[in-house]
């Protein structure tokens, strides 16, 4: 198949565009830096150009886009730009060129306002609703492809939540380059559940996607491991894995939030009342939360607010339509993510004995 | 008249409207129908589901008319509506639902008047008009569309008003269903405060009109089950004072004195009602304030027949309150089938034909069919053991807490059962008479239960470890004739209320008689059932068929339920225990385990009570079990887990001659949990010659399955596993030839042997949604698969007292035409036939790998050296739970990492540990491991872990809220 990967020069779009490749599919991608994936075709080009877009999609069967700006600062019509504008013209250039099968990559924040999911299907896609720039033009964009949807044009979405493994540079390597510096901080109580999802798996799905579409389109669907862990637990283990020492550092629990606030809040109020939090502090535990929190949020905001509540899903609709599983467990990432960065792989429990 | 300042007494004339667009209703249920009345056409707002049939092409079979009190509308069956509707879609039977609003109430037409009501004034209607009201209505729209079945349904006034047009029109419908009501005020007994507060002088139109403290009290009764937006539809057609006179008629029409208008009707339409040859349904809200337990008896006396079903949690709005919706819809069902067939076309079943299906069966089914279901007409009566030794003089009874212990030979106890069954049939005891024993263990209980049991009463028993709101629940429900306590019973009885006629066991001064209202003792019944015999008057005795006793279960998942035996299967019971465990004439047995201990003196066994405190079985000491064992060189032990733990405790204590004592016992029983092997290790030292074995069963069927001390230590040693892998018919399957190592086979919960003979298991399986099948499985089929365990035995319950839609759902079984009990128990029966329980039915674990039983997780868990015990939850929505393990911890830091165990996230080496064994053990994933700072158990064994609460505490856990107490 002729497929098209926008967004490649990622992590995720350049491991699913040489999945692709060596799968013997011909790969062309678009970004504006190379992809570095070996046998595709690469256009530098960003996806707010019309023409190079036009270039891009001329002849393929299939397009797979994950071309977003993710970040959490920068202009809104930047986020604009690419997320929505970029999103369109991708559409419509796809679709007068005769390609039928689109899967777009989105994110689970497009479907909530920042509380609790617990086992939560794929809700629409709700602009209005969404937290930030980057969930709000996502979810826009994530309309646009759903209304393209067409017997001729076949969409699916994948929502992938949390990704992770060697070389992720937007959650692995914050937890672990914090943790190796000692400002790894727990959240809390750290027992918010949440669902991740390893790389590879993210790969595979999106793989598996481009199957799926031709019987299964016009929804979106939530990938994960489908297996939730409590955000402290798995924290720990990242920073394990990636060559750092325990997390010791918890964001204090000072008197003034003990009395009512949950603490995981600190991060959903980071941007908006670090001065204001700071100064309740009692001085010691100030300087460390400063010091936490001062070069740049040590997770974005969005992230530290998908970390403080639970947020895990419901996978049952998006394995029956995908024909899809996790190949790799948690532990077998983290295990992985050891061997790449140089530390310690969970253990497998001693085996017990019939009696105590 | 009564004039208020600020609001003319006039009343404005309305005409009826339709409610528009509300929570829960759908507009096309509404229509406006206007018949002619006592005084001219009138337009009534009534609900009907005709239309809405109609639209989906569905024809009613039936109809159900439905009519609401004082002050709802017919938005209260709205419920009842919908899910009718629902059924209907199914495919299930075709009810049309029609629910007028009474003339002056909800969105019906409101009558001019000059003046408010008062209880004898004129120009509102009473209760002989609001029946001819609903006889219109019902008429005209009945004619519309004709079905086979017509039942009426009414609640509060409404209850009484359609009981009332369905006596008087029995030829034209075919049963009767009412919620809370009231029929008749019995005489002397004072008007229930609500009422009382609304009916008094001036306050009846304040209360009622002016304000809408009435119709705002009466909402507030809900428990909790009705939303701001509901209370708001319900107020919706009462916004104002002008359109309340009709709640204050309705309240001005309750006939509370001989002088009241409406006294009379009253009068003659309960006569009506206890005319009604029809079946009913009793729906009743015991937490109501206004129709109290003395209505409901009054109701169970005039219509006999009815069936019950009490919803315990629910008050006077018990449609709101509780599924009434679906208990009305089931029991038509139950009834009359698919109404659109013909009748009794349902009952019938090919059980002929499924007879032969137990052919393969394996060893946990092995029971022809004829054995366990015999009749047991030809079975001794419990009492006719001590008949046969009224001239013995050999010891029967001893009861060791007495000072000095105190001894009853045969001859005795045959003459004090008699005597108190013959005292009390002089007092007036009726057959299936109910006598609530609040006796502790020993020979007066022992005699006053045979006393009951011989004298045709039905004995009534509610463990104190119910606690006394439980037991206050428990009582009520049962609603005694009778007490006979002792006098913290008695005491308990006066201050909680309970009802019943009160008997204590030895005469009390006359204080303290006049204070408890006590009218006589055991002693006294005693010798005047002497005297009537003596003279010649003959014992009544019950027959076979006759319910023997309402026996409570330990409420430890909701209400306590009273369940029913009767004779016959309490004879069926005394031969299961001579079978299986050689009780029988010449035996004799400790008793410390109350419901067995009780049968002794039916077997001819010498019974021996220990000293020790009923409530606290911890606190029997081995030398006080050895004095009992001694006391009648007794070869049976029955207590239970608790106290042989502390027996095992106190075992150094013991003499030379206790200990040789200990040795003459053959059988030592555990019963009433799973017994530990290294606990049944320990009994097995104290009683070197004794057989440990632990029987499995429960208030609904007490032996069922069997273990002894040696099977429990193979099963522990033998290794197979669940896979947890879900097969292609959907149901959680055990490959059970994987072998997983040492330690693996825990996972499949706590083994408790094979059926006890003639009792036979059949399993429900488990679906993804963790609900258990219709279809039963047997035999081979059975094995490996996770399932409600479904029993059928002679000796299994009766059923469920007043609690029709709990004995229905229980005992809807009918393969090979036996009975059956679905216990709510979940396990698997392995390749050999043995029972492994895995938990209990609500605390399935659904994860979108399949249903995962508790127990078996629970028992792998609760092996890891950090570990206490634990409680194997589900997290999140049915289907799709993760699975989390909640721990006691053993000690304050795990023993092999050293990392402290505090309450919250336990420590990752340990999660880790248990997360691997589980995974290995059963294929399953553990999302969290979670340390909870203390475990929530029931009051009576503190040992069933209340798995609920737990799982709320760990979904608000890992949710991120801060640890708080489960």
């Amino acid at each position: 198949m002729k497929i098209l990967v926008t967004g490649a020069s990622g992590l995720l779009g350049s491991s699913v565009a040489a999945a692709l490749a060596s799968a013997g599919h011909t790969i062309t991608t678009l970004q504006r830096r190379p992809s570095g994936v070996g046998g595709a075709r690469d256009i530098a080009a960003s996806i707010t150009d019309a023409a190079a877009v036009a270039e891009a999609v001329a002849g393929q069967q299939a397009v797979v886009h994950l071309a977003a700006k993710v970040s959490m600062t920068g202009d809104p019509a930047d986020f604009e730009a690419i997320n929505i504008a970029g999103t369109r013209t991708l559409l419509s250039a796809a679709q007068d060129a005769g390609v039928s099968r689109f899967v777009h990559i989105s994110s689970p924040s497009v479907a909530h306002a920042g509380d609790s999911l617990v086992g939560e299907g794929a809700g629409p896609a709700d602009p209005e609703h969404a937290r930030g720039e980057y969930a709000r033009t996502k979810a826009h964009g994530e309309l646009l492809a759903l209304a393209a949807d067409s017997a001729d044009f076949r969409v699916l979405v994948l929502r992938p939540h949390l990704m992770w493994g060697p070389g992720d540079t937007q959650l692995t390597e914050r937890v672990i380059d914090r943790a190796r510096a000692g400002r790894m901080p727990v959240l809390g109580t750290g027992a918010a559940l949440i669902d991740t999802l390893y790389i590879a798996n993210a790969v595979d799905a999106i793989v598996a996607a481009l199957t799926a579409v031709e019987h299964h389109h016009g929804e979106a669907l939530v990938v994960t491991n489908g297996q939730p862990r409590p955000v402290g637990e798995l924290m720990t283990q990242m920073a394990l894995a990636g060559g750092a020492r325990r997390p010791k550092l918890s964001v204090p629990v000072p008197a003034a939030l003990a009395a009512g606030a949950v603490v995981e809040k600190v991060w959903d109020l980071v941007a908006e009342v670090e001065d204001t939090l700071t100064d309740r502090l009692p001085e010691s535990a100030a300087a460390r939360l400063r010091e936490t929190l001062s070069d740049e949020p040590p997770l974005t905001r969005f992230l530290a607010e998908q970390l403080s509540t639970a947020h895990w899903f419901d996978q049952r609709r998006t394995r029956e339509v995908l024909d899809w599983q996790p190949r790799v467990s948690i532990d077998e990432g983290l295990a992985e993510l050891a061997a790449h960065y140089g530390g310690t792989a969970p253990e497998p429990g001693t085996a017990l004995t019939a009696d105590r | 008249m009564v004039r208020l300042p600020g609001l003319s007494p006039r009343l404005p004339a309305r005409p009826a409207q339709t409610p528009g667009e509300l929570p829960g209703w759908d507009e096309q249920w509404s229509r406006l129908v206007t018949v002619g009345t006592v005084d001219g056409e009138r337009t009534f707002h009534v609900l009907d589901t005709l239309p809405a049939l109609q639209a989906e092409g569905l024809a009613p079979a039936g109809t159900i008319l439905a009519l609401h009190g004082n002050p709802t509308w017919s938005y209260l069956w709205r419920h009842l509506a919908a899910a009718s509707l629902d059924r209907a879609r199914g495919g299930g039977p075709v009810w049309r639902v029609i629910a007028p609003d009474q003339l002056e109430m909800g969105f019906s037409e409101r009558l001019a008047h000059t003046g408010l009501p008062t209880t004898h004034g004129p120009g509102f209607r009473r209760i002989a008009e609001r029946v001819a009201d609903f006889d219109a209505v019902a008429t005209e729209l009945l004619a519309e569309s004709p079905t086979e079945r017509t039942v009426t349904l009414g609640h509060d006034w409404g209850g009484v008003l359609s009981l009332t047009w369905a006596a008087r029109n029995q030829d034209r419908i075919d049963a009767v269903v009412s919620l809370n009501t009231a029929v008749a005020q019995p005489e002397g007994t004072p008007i229930p405060a609500p009422l009382q507060a609304a009916l008094a002088g001036p306050m009846l139109p304040l209360s009622t009109v002016r304000t809408d403290w009435f119709l705002r009290t009466t909402l507030a009764l809900a428990q909790g089950s009705l939303s701001d937006e509901e209370k708001d539809a319900f107020r919706a057609p009462y916004r104002t004072a002008e359109l309340r006179g009709g709640i204050g008629a309705f309240v001005a029409d309750v006939p509370a004195v001989e002088t009241h208008p409406s006294y009379a009707e009253l009068q003659r339409l309960g006569d009506d009602i206890a005319g009604i040859d029809l079946p009913a349904l009793l729906i009743w809200g015991p937490k109501d304030p206004v129709f109290l337990e003395r209505f409901l008896r009054d109701l169970r006396h005039r219509l006999p027949q009815a069936d019950i079903h009490r919803c315990e949690k629910a008050s006077h709005l018990v449609s709101e309150d509780a599924d009434v919706a679906g208990i009305v819809l089931d029991w038509l069902t139950a009834q009359f089938g698919a109404p659109s067939q013909a009748a009794g076309a349902v009952d019938a079943t090919d059980a002929v034909g499924t007879a032969d299906a137990t052919g393969a069966a394996g060893p946990a089914d092995n029971q022809r069919p004829a054995t366990s279901q015999q009749t047991a007409a030809a079975a001794p009566m419990i009492f006719d053991a001590l008949a046969e030794r009224a001239d013995d003089e050999a010891i029967a009874s001893v009861d060791m807490s007495q000072r000095p212990p105190q001894s009853v030979s045969w001859r005795q106890l045959s003459s004090v059962v008699d005597g108190i069954a013959a005292g009390l049939q002089a007092r007036g005891l009726a057959p299936g008479d109910r006598v609530s024993l609040l006796v502790t263990p020993g020979n007066n209980l022992t005699a006053a239960a045979y006393g009951v049991l011989k004298a045709g009463g039905t004995v009534v028993v509610a463990d104190a470890g119910l606690g006394v709101a439980g037991m206050t629940r428990a009582i009520r429900s049962a609603d005694p004739q009778w007490i006979i306590g002792e006098l913290p019973g008695l005491t308990l009885a006066r201050t909680a209320g309970w009802p019943g006629r009160r008997v204590s066991i030895s005469p009390l001064p006359g204080p303290e008689r006049l204070t408890l209202n006590v009218e006589t003792s055991l002693t006294e019944l005693i010798r005047e059932g002497h005297a009537h015999l003596a003279a010649g008057e003959p014992l009544r005795t019950p027959a076979p068929a006759d319910l023997a006793a309402v026996l409570f279960t330990s409420g430890s998942t909701g209400p306590a339920k009273g369940v029913r035996y009767t004779h016959a299967q309490l004879s069926a019971l005394m031969d299961v225990l001579t079978r299986t465990f050689g009780m029988r004439p010449g035996a004799g047995l400790v008793a410390g385990f109350a419901p067995f201990a009780l049968f002794g003196p039916g077997l001819g066994a010498t019974s021996v009570t220990p000293d020790m405190s009923v409530t606290k079985p911890r606190t029997l000491t081995a030398a006080a079990l050895a004095d009992a064992i001694a006391a009648a060189d007794c070869t049976m032990v029955f207590a239970s887990p608790a106290a042989y733990t502390n027996v095992c405790a106190t075992a150094a204590a013991l003499t030379e001659a206790q200990r040789a004592a200990c040795a003459g016992v053959e059988l030592a029983l555990s019963a009433g949990a799973p017994v530990p092997l290294s606990l049944m290790d320990q009994v097995a030292e104290i009683f070197p010659h004794a057989q440990i074995h632990s029987p499995y069963g429960m208030t609904e069927g007490l032996l069922l399955a069997d273990i002894d001390r040696h099977d429990v230590a193979a099963a522990e040693a033998e290794g197979t596993a669940r896979t947890g892998a879900t097969s292609t018919d959907g149901f959680a399957r055990t490959d059970g030839t994987a072998d997983a190592g040492p330690g693996a086979q825990a996972a499949r919960g706590v083994c408790v042997g094979t059926p006890i003979d003639g009792v036979r298991f059949a399993l429900a399986p488990i679906d993804a949604d963790g609900r258990s099948a219709d279809e039963l499985l047997t035999g081979t089929d059975a094995q490996q698969v996770l399932g409600e365990f479904v029993v059928s035995a002679a000796h299994i319950r009766d059923g469920y007292d007043r609690l029709w839609s709990t004995d229905q759902q229980a005992g809807r079984d009918t393969l090979d035409g036996q009975r059956w009990h679905r216990t709510n128990d979940i396990g698997h029966i392995d390749a050999a036939g043995r029972i492994w329980l895995e938990g209990r039915l609500q605390h399935i674990i659904t994860t979108p790998a399949g249903p995962l039983g508790p127990g078996g997780i629970e028992a792998l868990t609760d092996r890891d050296p950090a570990v206490l015990r634990s409680a194997a939850v589900g997290v999140g929505p049915t289907g799709t739970q993760a699975l989390v393990l909640v721990l006691e911890p053993a000690a304050g830091s795990d023993p092999e990492s050293g990392e402290p165990l505090a309450p919250g996230l336990a420590p990752l080496p340990v999660a880790q540990r248990l997360r691997a064994h589980v995974a290995a053990a059963t294929g399953a994933d553990v999302a969290a491991v979670l340390i909870a700072p203390s475990f929530p158990t029931d009051i009576r064994h503190n040992s069933k872990i209340d798995r609920s609460r737990l799982a709320d505490w760990a979904a608000a856990v890992l949710g991120g809220e801060p640890i708080r107490t489960p």
